[in-house]
């Protein structure tokens, strides 16, 4: 815990440096600056392998789908140095147990906003390490269970985030190549007790749901390999593999998603103005988040 | 550079051993034959199960006697059967093992007891069929003006409306009875529903527990949960009650009488209810079988622990007479019940 409170001071810490160093920079740079947003939409589609020990000690296999929406943007305060980033993401898993007569089905929502700080590298190449918070809601529901059906998933995290672009060509198109990587270091989770029934939170016994997370009672460690090819147009084609090994261990209750798939999406850089402020000034200087 | 690529380096590495440390919360596997399916059930019920203490049964002596009982060679109706055996060590009326074949179930529970009711009975030569249905309740009232209704189970969902409709029915009776002989239970919500129109205040209905972790007697403290009387403007009914039950009455309906009994101006008449007042949860072998047992016990206002069942108020246990009931066609539990209201008994 100890460790995990450090590394979680030392990014806040690196993102107050960032800022404070980039208030000098937005003086020299002015209004001059345009941070085009870097938006993208992925489906994905692949297996997955799930556990929850509330609902069942059985493994169960089957498919994961999943909608995402990420944003990025280089930040006002550094932009040549930082970049927020904003994601949306959907998923939907359905699988069978071994013997193929039961189904679970785990839903997610989830939400995330960070801050990367990233060094560009010869050859195209751009590393970024950063902090993002986020917000994780969902279910898993046993089709088989009676009194207990589901298992109600609830998580705020700060996770370390880590990524990586390199900017190339192939056969004279342009390509780029992206991974990203977050795992959360603290934050706080729910879960009900080893057996308590849901009825028993209904009939107001809602002390101790929700516990401290660190990554060895709550590991998730999420990635995401892309490649996005230039089509010729504003908007480029996005196909890439992704991947959640996820395991949480609270109250003897385990709960394991292990997801792979296939990512096809669509990426663009456009230029937000405000019609209430001024168009900028001639020659701007143009920071995209990659 | 060099303080990019040690950064970096440090980040793979700790991301490594984090994966490594931390990636796999390890869920113990048994193997798909009869073995690792025995040893499955065995232990879910071992790290799960609520009343080991209160039936004194000890499952490691259990494990010990059906484990030998098991062969690699056995079907899968055999292993059924050692499995069901097994299971009925408990004697719990809230443990089964469901296999596609069939589902077993511990009945010793009701089998050892009288009846106590017949539908039929009740129907023909005190309704004269001339009833009515709702939300699972039937309801009529006697000739004596008591209002009765039978409330076949918890399971059936009553909406306030039906409520009111019975209750309105009833407005002129004397008295009521309501019958839950042979209610299997359901829904704990319906009894808080059908509760709330007979506690004339907030009512302590009982406490909650649930296991904290596999061992025996890793227990949480007692929840207390109240009951609320129903607001305005539906009815309430402040006339006397009888609760009819008999050994038949389990679950959801066990806890139903249980906190009834509390309730001012209730009387519980018949025989013991049957229990069963550990609320289930579900699992499942590696062969697909699925297995439900009792997890989180439940007790009265008074903290003690229904799983054996509610005894009727004093004075008023009654068992249904055959003779009385087969030749003369007459219910010596609904008759007491009557006189009761009466003041007559």
């Amino acid at each position: 815990m100890k460790s995990c409170k450090f590394l979680s001071a030392m990014l806040l810490c690196a993102a107050l440096g960032g800022w404070f160093r980039a208030s000098a920079a937005d003086k020299a740079e002015g209004d001059a600056t345009v941070r085009p947003v870097n938006s993208s939409w992925m489906v994905e589609a692949g297996t997955s392998h799930l556990v929850d020990t509330y609902l069942s000690p059985l493994k169960y296999a089957g498919w994961h789908g999943g909608i995402t929406y990420t944003r990025l943007q280089a930040m006002k305060l550094d932009p040549a140095g930082w970049v927020q980033r904003m994601e949306v993401e959907a998923d939907a898993d359905k699988a069978k147990n071994p013997a193929g007569n039961a189904s679970l089905l785990r839903v997610k929502l989830a939400s995330h906003w960070g801050m990367t700080r990233r060094w560009r590298l010869p050859h195209g190449l751009t590393l970024g390490a950063g902090a993002a918070a986020g917000v994780d809601v969902g279910a898993f529901y046993s089709s088989r269970n009676g009194n207990n059906p589901v298992a109600a998933k609830a998580s705020a995290s700060l996770s370390a985030t880590a990524m990586a672009t390199w900017a190339t060509r192939v056969w004279r198109v342009p390509l780029m190549v992206g991974w990203e990587s977050a795992m959360p270091l603290t934050g706080v989770f729910f879960s009900p007790a080893y057996d308590e029934l849901y009825y028993e939170i209904y009939l107001g016994n809602r002390s101790g749901l929700l516990h401290p997370a660190w990554p060895g009672n709550f590991f998730r460690w999420h990635n995401r390999l892309t490649a996005d090819i230039d089509c010729g147009s504003a908007t480029r084609l996005r196909l890439g593999l992704g991947s959640e090994l996820f395991s949480s261990k609270v109250n003897s209750i385990t709960t394991r998603a292990t997801t792979w798939s296939l990512i096809v999406g669509v990426t663009s850089d456009w230029i937000s103005l405000s019609p209430r402020k001024a168009a900028p000034v001639a020659a701007p200087r143009i920071v995209y988040a990659y | 550079m060099k303080q990019i690529h040690f950064a970096l380096r440090s980040v793979a590495i700790a991301a490594a051993l984090l994966a490594t440390l931390c990636g796999c919360h390890e869920v113990e596997e048994y193997a798909n034959d009869p073995r690792g399916n025995f040893e499955q059930l065995w232990t879910i019920l071992d790290e799960h199960y609520c009343f080991f203490e209160q039936k004194d049964v000890d499952w490691n002596e259990v494990h010990t006697r059906y484990s030998a009982m098991i062969s690699d060679r056995m079907t899968p109706e055999e292993l059924f059967g050692v499995c069901a055996a097994m299971l009925n060590e408990l004697r719990d009326g809230h443990t089964n093992l469901s296999a596609p074949f069939n589902t077993s179930y511990y009945r010793k529970w009701w089998t050892d007891y009288p009846q106590n009711y017949d539908k039929r009975l009740v129907e023909q030569y005190y309704l004269n069929y001339n009833f009515r249905t709702t939300g699972g309740i039937t309801y009529a009232v006697l000739p004596q003006n008591v209002g009765y209704m039978h409330y076949s189970s918890f399971s059936y969902n009553i909406g306030e409306g039906n409520l009111d409709a019975v209750l309105a029915y009833f407005a002129t009776c004397s008295g009521l009875i309501i019958d839950v002989r042979d209610n299997g239970g359901g829904s704990l919500t319906n009894v808080e529903t059908l509760v709330a129109r007979f506690t004339p205040e907030e009512m302590l209905a009982g406490s909650i527990c649930h296991k904290t972790g596999p061992g025996h007697n890793d227990f949480s403290e007692p929840y207390k949960y109240y009951y609320s009387p129903v607001a305005a403007p539906y009815l309430r009914w402040r006339k006397p009650v009888v609760v009819l039950c008999n050994r038949s009455t389990f679950s959801a309906a066990n806890n139903f009488v249980s906190v009834m009994q509390f309730v001012p101006g209730v009387t519980i008449v018949g025989t013991t209810t049957g229990g069963g007042s550990g609320m289930p949860f579900s699992a499942e072998l590696p062969n697909g079988w699925g297995v439900r047992f009792s997890a989180s016990p439940v007790r009265d206002q008074a903290g003690h622990l229904t799983e054996f069942g509610v005894e009727p108020s004093e004075g008023c246990t009654v068992n249904m007479d055959p003779k009385a009931a087969y030749v003369d066609h007459r219910d010596t539990m609904l008759d007491f019940a009557v006189n009761r209201l009466a003041g007559i008994n």
